[in-house]
Protein backbone atom coordinates (compact mmCIF):
# COMPACT_ATOMS: atom_id res chain seq x y z
CA UNK A 1 0.00 0.00 0.00
CA UNK A 2 1.72 3.39 -1.11
CA UNK A 3 1.37 5.92 1.42
CA UNK A 4 2.65 8.62 -0.54
CA UNK A 5 0.26 8.32 -3.40
CA UNK A 6 -0.90 12.06 -3.36
CA UNK A 7 -4.71 11.66 -3.19
CA UNK A 8 -4.52 8.92 -0.85
CA UNK A 9 -1.88 10.97 1.34
CA UNK A 10 -4.06 14.18 1.37
CA UNK A 11 -7.01 12.20 2.42
CA UNK A 12 -4.93 10.55 5.29
CA UNK A 13 -3.67 13.96 5.61
CA UNK A 14 -6.96 15.62 6.60
CA UNK A 15 -8.35 12.76 8.97
CA UNK A 16 -5.30 12.90 11.30
CA UNK A 17 -5.44 17.05 11.18
CA UNK A 18 -9.15 17.28 12.41
CA UNK A 19 -8.47 13.64 14.33
CA UNK A 20 -10.62 11.29 13.14
CA UNK A 21 -7.75 8.93 12.20
CA UNK A 22 -7.64 6.85 15.18
CA UNK A 23 -5.84 3.70 16.74
CA UNK A 24 -3.55 1.96 15.01
CA UNK A 25 -4.23 4.15 11.68
CA UNK A 26 -3.23 6.85 13.62
CA UNK A 27 -0.13 5.45 15.13
CA UNK A 28 1.06 4.20 11.50
CA UNK A 29 0.45 7.41 9.66
CA UNK A 30 2.20 9.20 12.72
CA UNK A 31 5.28 6.65 12.07
CA UNK A 32 4.86 8.05 8.11
CA UNK A 33 5.09 11.55 9.39
CA UNK A 34 8.52 11.53 11.14
CA UNK A 35 9.75 10.40 7.69
CA UNK A 36 7.87 12.01 4.75
CA UNK A 37 8.22 15.83 4.34
CA UNK A 38 5.49 15.20 1.64
CA UNK A 39 3.33 13.80 4.48
CA UNK A 40 4.51 16.17 6.59
CA UNK A 41 3.70 19.16 4.41
CA UNK A 42 0.21 17.78 3.38
CA UNK A 43 -0.60 17.46 7.38
CA UNK A 44 0.33 21.18 7.45
CA UNK A 45 -1.66 22.51 5.08
CA UNK A 46 -4.59 21.06 6.64
CA UNK A 47 -3.50 21.81 10.30
CA UNK A 48 -3.50 25.56 8.96
CA UNK A 49 -6.82 25.92 7.34
CA UNK A 50 -8.29 23.96 10.44
CA UNK A 51 -6.34 26.00 13.03
CA UNK A 52 -8.74 29.13 12.13
CA UNK A 53 -12.03 27.29 13.70
CA UNK A 54 -9.76 27.24 16.75
CA UNK A 55 -10.27 31.59 17.15
CA UNK A 56 -14.05 31.08 18.62
CA UNK A 57 -13.30 28.93 21.56
CA UNK A 58 -13.38 30.50 24.65
CA UNK A 59 -9.88 30.99 26.40
CA UNK A 60 -9.76 29.31 30.13
CA UNK A 61 -6.71 30.81 31.99
CA UNK A 62 -4.88 27.84 33.85
CA UNK A 63 -4.05 27.59 37.52
CA UNK A 64 -0.75 29.47 38.69
CA UNK A 65 0.51 25.82 39.45
CA UNK A 66 0.83 24.80 36.10
CA UNK A 67 3.33 27.38 34.92
CA UNK A 68 5.17 26.64 38.33
CA UNK A 69 4.90 22.94 37.82
CA UNK A 70 6.24 23.41 34.41
CA UNK A 71 9.43 25.44 35.69
CA UNK A 72 10.02 22.75 38.27
CA UNK A 73 9.54 19.85 35.81
CA UNK A 74 11.97 21.99 33.04
CA UNK A 75 14.12 24.10 35.48
CA UNK A 76 14.59 22.24 39.09
CA UNK A 77 17.77 19.77 38.59
CA UNK A 78 17.13 16.31 40.32
CA UNK A 79 18.64 16.65 43.91
CA UNK A 80 21.46 13.76 42.66
CA UNK A 81 22.44 16.44 39.65
CA UNK A 82 23.94 18.88 42.17
CA UNK A 83 25.93 16.27 43.73
CA UNK A 84 27.86 15.67 40.89
CA UNK A 85 31.47 16.66 40.06
CA UNK A 86 32.72 20.24 38.66
CA UNK A 87 30.17 20.95 35.62
CA UNK A 88 33.80 21.04 33.27
CA UNK A 89 34.21 17.19 34.60
CA UNK A 90 32.70 16.18 31.22
CA UNK A 91 35.33 18.01 29.40
CA UNK A 92 38.20 16.11 31.04
CA UNK A 93 36.21 12.99 30.61
CA UNK A 94 36.53 13.75 27.12
CA UNK A 95 39.63 14.92 26.73
CA UNK A 96 41.05 11.31 28.33
CA UNK A 97 38.75 9.73 26.14
CA UNK A 98 41.21 7.67 24.38
CA UNK A 99 38.84 6.12 22.15
CA UNK A 100 37.97 9.37 20.26
CA UNK A 101 40.76 10.23 17.71
CA UNK A 102 41.98 13.78 18.24
CA UNK A 103 40.39 14.99 15.54
CA UNK A 104 36.89 13.72 16.55
CA UNK A 105 37.67 14.97 20.07
CA UNK A 106 38.37 18.50 18.53
CA UNK A 107 35.27 19.24 16.32
CA UNK A 108 33.29 17.61 19.56
CA UNK A 109 34.38 20.19 21.36
CA UNK A 110 34.39 23.05 19.61
CA UNK A 111 31.03 22.08 18.76
CA UNK A 112 29.80 21.43 21.94
CA UNK A 113 31.01 24.22 23.74
CA UNK A 114 29.85 26.70 20.87
CA UNK A 115 26.04 24.99 21.10
CA UNK A 116 26.66 25.20 25.03
CA UNK A 117 27.91 28.75 25.29
CA UNK A 118 25.34 30.52 27.34
CA UNK A 119 25.67 27.66 29.72
CA UNK A 120 29.12 28.03 30.41
CA UNK A 121 29.60 31.59 29.74
CA UNK A 122 27.24 31.66 33.03
CA UNK A 123 24.14 33.15 31.80
CA UNK A 124 22.40 29.90 32.92
CA UNK A 125 22.51 28.29 36.10
CA UNK A 126 25.09 26.07 36.88
CA UNK A 127 23.16 22.97 36.98
CA UNK A 128 22.60 23.28 33.39
CA UNK A 129 25.81 21.06 32.80
CA UNK A 130 25.34 18.83 29.52
CA UNK A 131 22.41 16.42 29.61
CA UNK A 132 23.24 12.66 29.01
CA UNK A 133 22.81 11.73 25.23
CA UNK A 134 23.98 10.15 22.46
CA UNK A 135 26.18 11.90 20.05
CA UNK A 136 27.40 10.90 16.90
CA UNK A 137 30.20 12.30 14.50
CA UNK A 138 29.70 11.48 11.00
CA UNK A 139 33.26 11.94 8.46
CA UNK A 140 32.88 12.01 4.73
CA UNK A 141 34.89 9.65 2.43
CA UNK A 142 37.73 12.40 2.93
CA UNK A 143 37.60 11.95 6.45
CA UNK A 144 36.30 15.20 7.25
CA UNK A 145 33.39 15.97 9.71
CA UNK A 146 30.58 16.04 7.79
CA UNK A 147 27.57 15.97 10.13
CA UNK A 148 27.01 15.81 13.77
CA UNK A 149 23.57 14.14 15.09
CA UNK A 150 23.23 14.61 18.89
CA UNK A 151 20.50 13.34 20.97
CA UNK A 152 19.25 13.49 24.70
CA UNK A 153 19.67 9.85 26.61
CA UNK A 154 15.88 9.57 26.81
CA UNK A 155 15.01 12.01 24.08
CA UNK A 156 13.18 11.38 20.93
CA UNK A 157 14.12 13.94 19.04
CA UNK A 158 17.63 14.03 17.22
CA UNK A 159 19.90 17.11 16.79
CA UNK A 160 21.48 17.51 13.40
CA UNK A 161 23.79 19.96 12.46
CA UNK A 162 25.19 19.72 8.99
CA UNK A 163 29.10 20.93 9.18
CA UNK A 164 29.12 20.94 5.54
CA UNK A 165 26.91 21.40 2.85
CA UNK A 166 25.46 17.71 2.18
CA UNK A 167 24.90 17.73 -1.63
CA UNK A 168 21.66 14.91 -2.09
CA UNK A 169 21.47 13.82 -5.63
CA UNK A 170 18.02 14.66 -6.86
CA UNK A 171 14.89 11.59 -6.32
CA UNK A 172 17.12 10.40 -3.14
CA UNK A 173 17.06 11.20 0.14
CA UNK A 174 19.83 11.59 2.98
CA UNK A 175 18.89 8.31 5.16
CA UNK A 176 20.80 8.00 8.81
CA UNK A 177 21.46 4.32 9.72
CA UNK A 178 22.05 3.06 12.89
CA UNK A 179 25.02 -0.02 13.14
CA UNK A 180 24.43 -2.08 15.55
CA UNK A 181 27.57 -3.31 17.79
CA UNK A 182 27.88 -6.71 17.78
CA UNK A 183 27.46 -6.34 13.18
CA UNK A 184 23.76 -7.09 13.66
CA UNK A 185 21.67 -5.21 10.45
CA UNK A 186 21.66 -1.30 10.28
CA UNK A 187 18.60 -0.61 10.92
CA UNK A 188 16.84 3.22 9.43
CA UNK A 189 17.12 6.25 11.95
CA UNK A 190 15.83 9.31 10.53
CA UNK A 191 16.00 11.09 7.21
CA UNK A 192 18.39 14.11 7.09
CA UNK A 193 17.66 17.68 6.64
CA UNK A 194 19.13 18.98 3.23
CA UNK A 195 20.88 21.50 4.61
CA UNK A 196 21.79 23.97 8.01
CA UNK A 197 20.06 20.76 10.70
CA UNK A 198 17.44 21.13 12.87
CA UNK A 199 15.61 18.36 15.02
CA UNK A 200 14.42 15.49 13.23
CA UNK A 201 11.62 12.83 15.27
CA UNK A 202 13.31 9.47 16.39
CA UNK A 203 11.06 6.31 16.15
CA UNK A 204 11.55 5.73 19.67
CA UNK A 205 14.17 7.12 22.56
CA UNK A 206 17.56 7.38 21.97
CA UNK A 207 18.44 4.51 24.72
CA UNK A 208 16.38 2.05 23.08
CA UNK A 209 17.66 2.99 19.17
CA UNK A 210 21.64 3.75 20.54
CA UNK A 211 22.46 1.84 23.31
CA UNK A 212 23.90 -0.95 21.09
CA UNK A 213 24.68 1.01 17.69
CA UNK A 214 28.57 1.77 17.49
CA UNK A 215 28.16 3.92 13.95
CA UNK A 216 26.10 5.72 12.50
CA UNK A 217 26.00 6.08 8.80
CA UNK A 218 24.30 8.01 5.48
CA UNK A 219 23.40 6.41 2.40
CA UNK A 220 21.12 8.19 -0.60
CA UNK A 221 18.40 6.13 -0.78
CA UNK A 222 15.44 6.85 -3.00
CA UNK A 223 13.11 7.02 -0.23
CA UNK A 224 12.62 7.35 3.13
CA UNK A 225 13.69 3.76 4.57
CA UNK A 226 10.64 2.00 6.27
CA UNK A 227 11.51 0.41 9.52
CA UNK A 228 12.93 -2.93 8.71
CA UNK A 229 14.44 -1.70 5.90
CA UNK A 230 18.00 -2.63 4.90
CA UNK A 231 20.67 0.53 3.20
CA UNK A 232 20.77 -0.17 -0.56
CA UNK A 233 22.82 2.17 -1.52
CA UNK A 234 26.33 2.90 -0.55
CA UNK A 235 27.28 4.85 2.55
CA UNK A 236 28.61 8.11 1.55
CA UNK A 237 29.08 9.23 5.72
CA UNK A 238 29.71 7.34 8.70
CA UNK A 239 31.59 7.68 12.07
CA UNK A 240 31.08 6.69 15.58
CA UNK A 241 28.02 7.16 17.85
CA UNK A 242 29.17 7.74 21.51
CA UNK A 243 27.59 8.04 24.90
CA UNK A 244 27.93 11.50 26.58
CA UNK A 245 27.99 10.74 30.36
CA UNK B 1 -2.80 37.16 23.49
CA UNK B 2 -4.07 40.69 21.69
CA UNK B 3 -0.51 42.32 21.91
CA UNK B 4 1.04 39.25 20.70
CA UNK B 5 1.57 38.55 17.17
CA UNK B 6 2.36 35.82 14.97
CA UNK B 7 5.23 37.37 14.23
CA UNK B 8 6.11 38.22 17.80
CA UNK B 9 5.46 35.13 18.52
CA UNK B 10 7.97 32.95 15.91
CA UNK B 11 10.69 35.35 17.07
CA UNK B 12 9.88 34.03 20.71
CA UNK B 13 10.20 30.42 19.48
CA UNK B 14 12.90 30.99 18.17
CA UNK B 15 14.97 32.34 21.10
CA UNK B 16 13.43 29.51 22.73
CA UNK B 17 14.94 27.12 21.07
CA UNK B 18 17.98 29.00 22.42
CA UNK B 19 17.16 28.09 25.62
CA UNK B 20 15.95 31.52 26.31
CA UNK B 21 13.58 31.22 29.78
CA UNK B 22 12.25 34.29 29.47
CA UNK B 23 11.01 33.86 25.95
CA UNK B 24 9.41 30.57 27.09
CA UNK B 25 7.32 32.28 29.54
CA UNK B 26 5.95 35.21 27.08
CA UNK B 27 5.38 32.63 24.74
CA UNK B 28 3.71 30.37 27.59
CA UNK B 29 1.73 33.76 29.06
CA UNK B 30 0.76 35.17 25.80
CA UNK B 31 -1.00 31.68 24.66
CA UNK B 32 -1.82 29.53 27.50
CA UNK B 33 -4.96 30.67 28.11
CA UNK B 34 -6.53 29.81 24.71
CA UNK B 35 -4.39 26.72 24.54
CA UNK B 36 -6.24 25.40 27.64
CA UNK B 37 -9.81 26.19 25.96
CA UNK B 38 -8.89 24.18 23.31
CA UNK B 39 -7.70 21.60 25.65
CA UNK B 40 -10.98 21.79 27.69
CA UNK B 41 -13.33 21.52 24.53
CA UNK B 42 -11.77 18.32 24.14
CA UNK B 43 -11.26 16.82 27.58
CA UNK B 44 -13.97 18.26 29.68
CA UNK B 45 -12.25 18.34 32.81
CA UNK B 46 -10.02 21.26 33.85
CA UNK B 47 -7.62 19.25 35.10
CA UNK B 48 -7.12 16.95 32.98
CA UNK B 49 -6.90 19.72 30.59
CA UNK B 50 -3.93 21.29 32.67
CA UNK B 51 -1.94 18.47 32.31
CA UNK B 52 -2.14 18.37 29.11
CA UNK B 53 -1.35 22.12 28.83
CA UNK B 54 1.61 21.37 30.73
CA UNK B 55 2.51 18.33 28.81
CA UNK B 56 2.26 20.29 25.59
CA UNK B 57 4.79 23.23 26.84
CA UNK B 58 7.22 20.88 28.21
CA UNK B 59 7.31 19.56 24.51
CA UNK B 60 7.68 23.07 23.14
CA UNK B 61 10.98 23.59 25.43
CA UNK B 62 12.36 20.27 23.82
CA UNK B 63 11.36 20.87 20.72
CA UNK B 64 11.10 24.48 19.69
CA UNK B 65 14.12 24.25 16.96
CA UNK B 66 11.40 21.92 15.08
CA UNK B 67 9.23 24.89 15.20
CA UNK B 68 9.33 25.36 11.18
CA UNK B 69 7.79 29.07 10.22
CA UNK B 70 7.18 27.98 6.61
CA UNK B 71 5.21 25.43 7.05
CA UNK B 72 3.12 26.57 10.15
CA UNK B 73 2.32 29.88 11.75
CA UNK B 74 2.81 29.62 15.71
CA UNK B 75 -0.23 29.22 16.67
CA UNK B 76 -1.21 26.84 15.00
CA UNK B 77 1.88 24.48 15.74
CA UNK B 78 1.13 25.17 19.28
CA UNK B 79 -2.69 24.28 18.99
CA UNK B 80 -1.73 21.09 17.07
CA UNK B 81 1.09 19.87 20.05
CA UNK B 82 -2.28 20.80 22.74
CA UNK B 83 -4.91 19.32 20.38
CA UNK B 84 -2.69 16.25 19.79
CA UNK B 85 -2.08 15.73 23.29
CA UNK B 86 -5.85 16.11 24.55
CA UNK B 87 -6.91 13.60 21.48
CA UNK B 88 -4.28 11.22 23.30
CA UNK B 89 -5.37 11.69 26.61
CA UNK B 90 -9.00 11.37 25.62
CA UNK B 91 -8.55 8.25 23.85
CA UNK B 92 -6.17 6.41 26.68
CA UNK B 93 -8.42 8.03 29.42
CA UNK B 94 -11.42 6.83 27.50
CA UNK B 95 -10.56 3.12 27.74
CA UNK B 96 -9.26 3.30 30.89
CA UNK B 97 -12.38 4.88 32.27
CA UNK B 98 -14.71 2.53 29.84
CA UNK B 99 -15.00 -0.29 32.75
CA UNK B 100 -16.38 2.31 35.46
CA UNK B 101 -19.59 3.85 36.33
CA UNK B 102 -20.02 7.15 34.78
CA UNK B 103 -21.68 8.72 37.51
CA UNK B 104 -19.24 11.14 38.74
CA UNK B 105 -18.52 14.38 38.26
CA UNK B 106 -17.24 13.63 34.95
CA UNK B 107 -20.52 12.70 33.38
CA UNK B 108 -22.20 15.78 34.60
CA UNK B 109 -19.03 18.11 33.02
CA UNK B 110 -19.85 16.16 29.67
CA UNK B 111 -24.00 16.98 30.21
CA UNK B 112 -22.87 20.32 30.45
CA UNK B 113 -20.76 20.74 27.97
CA UNK B 114 -23.25 19.19 25.71
CA UNK B 115 -25.13 22.88 25.84
CA UNK B 116 -21.56 24.20 24.87
CA UNK B 117 -22.70 23.78 21.60
CA UNK B 118 -19.77 22.40 19.39
CA UNK B 119 -21.74 24.17 16.83
CA UNK B 120 -21.99 27.23 18.04
CA UNK B 121 -18.38 27.43 17.81
CA UNK B 122 -17.90 26.49 14.37
CA UNK B 123 -20.79 29.08 13.10
CA UNK B 124 -18.52 31.47 15.11
CA UNK B 125 -15.91 31.28 13.66
CA UNK B 126 -17.49 30.31 10.22
CA UNK B 127 -18.80 33.99 10.96
CA UNK B 128 -15.50 35.65 11.64
CA UNK B 129 -13.79 34.07 8.42
CA UNK B 130 -16.49 35.70 6.30
CA UNK B 131 -17.29 32.19 5.24
CA UNK B 132 -20.67 31.24 6.84
CA UNK B 133 -22.61 31.43 3.74
CA UNK B 134 -20.22 29.50 1.35
CA UNK B 135 -20.41 26.83 4.37
CA UNK B 136 -23.86 27.35 4.68
CA UNK B 137 -24.49 25.55 1.59
CA UNK B 138 -23.84 22.29 3.44
CA UNK B 139 -26.39 21.05 5.82
CA UNK B 140 -26.70 22.33 9.66
CA UNK B 141 -25.99 18.18 10.35
CA UNK B 142 -23.21 18.32 8.11
CA UNK B 143 -21.68 21.24 9.65
CA UNK B 144 -22.02 19.71 13.28
CA UNK B 145 -20.23 16.56 12.49
CA UNK B 146 -17.23 18.43 11.65
CA UNK B 147 -17.79 20.69 14.77
CA UNK B 148 -17.97 17.69 16.92
CA UNK B 149 -14.80 16.21 15.24
CA UNK B 150 -12.71 19.25 15.80
CA UNK B 151 -13.98 20.95 18.87
CA UNK B 152 -14.25 17.53 21.07
CA UNK B 153 -11.89 15.19 19.75
CA UNK B 154 -14.79 12.67 18.15
CA UNK B 155 -14.10 9.90 15.94
CA UNK B 156 -16.50 8.88 13.26
CA UNK B 157 -18.40 6.25 15.42
CA UNK B 158 -18.99 9.08 18.15
CA UNK B 159 -20.44 11.20 15.93
CA UNK B 160 -22.74 8.68 14.06
CA UNK B 161 -23.77 8.00 17.69
CA UNK B 162 -24.13 11.19 18.63
CA UNK B 163 -26.10 12.24 15.56
CA UNK B 164 -28.01 9.10 15.72
CA UNK B 165 -26.35 8.88 11.76
CA UNK B 166 -25.11 5.94 10.17
CA UNK B 167 -21.06 5.30 10.16
CA UNK B 168 -20.84 5.50 6.50
CA UNK B 169 -23.03 8.49 6.14
CA UNK B 170 -21.07 10.69 8.91
CA UNK B 171 -17.90 9.94 7.14
CA UNK B 172 -19.19 11.42 3.72
CA UNK B 173 -20.39 14.50 5.38
CA UNK B 174 -17.13 15.11 7.62
CA UNK B 175 -15.13 14.42 4.16
CA UNK B 176 -17.53 16.68 2.36
CA UNK B 177 -17.34 19.23 5.11
CA UNK B 178 -13.37 19.14 4.74
CA UNK B 179 -13.74 19.64 1.42
CA UNK B 180 -15.79 22.53 1.04
CA UNK B 181 -13.85 23.99 3.94
CA UNK B 182 -10.93 23.87 1.85
CA UNK B 183 -13.26 25.44 -1.11
CA UNK B 184 -14.59 28.20 1.26
CA UNK B 185 -11.21 29.47 2.57
CA UNK B 186 -9.71 29.49 -0.82
CA UNK B 187 -12.42 31.49 -2.15
CA UNK B 188 -12.38 33.54 0.71
CA UNK B 189 -8.72 34.35 0.01
CA UNK B 190 -8.23 33.18 3.70
CA UNK B 191 -4.61 31.85 3.57
CA UNK B 192 -1.45 31.81 6.45
CA UNK B 193 -2.84 33.48 9.73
Amino acid sequence: MNYLQPERLDRLAREYALGTLAGGARRRFERLLRQSPAAMVAVGVWQERLAKLADSVPPLAPRASVWQGLESRLFTAPAAASARPSPWRWLADLLSARTLGSALAGVFLCVLVLRLQPGLVGLEPQRETLPASYVGLLLDAGGQPAVLASSRRHGRQLTVKLLRPLVVPSGTVAQLWALPRDGGAAFPVAVLPPQGGGAVALPDTSEKLFSAVGRLAVSFEPAPAAPGAVPTAPFVLSGHCVKLW
Amino acid sequence: MAATTNDDLARLLAQVALRDRAAFEQVYRATCAHLLGVAFRILNQRERAEEVLQESFMNVWHNAAGFNASIASPMTWLINIVRNKAIDSLRSGRSERASTVALDDEAFEVAADAAQQPQQLLEESLARLKIDACMGELGATQRQALALAYYRGLVHTEIAASLGAPLGTVKAWVRRGLDKLKGCLEAAGVHAA
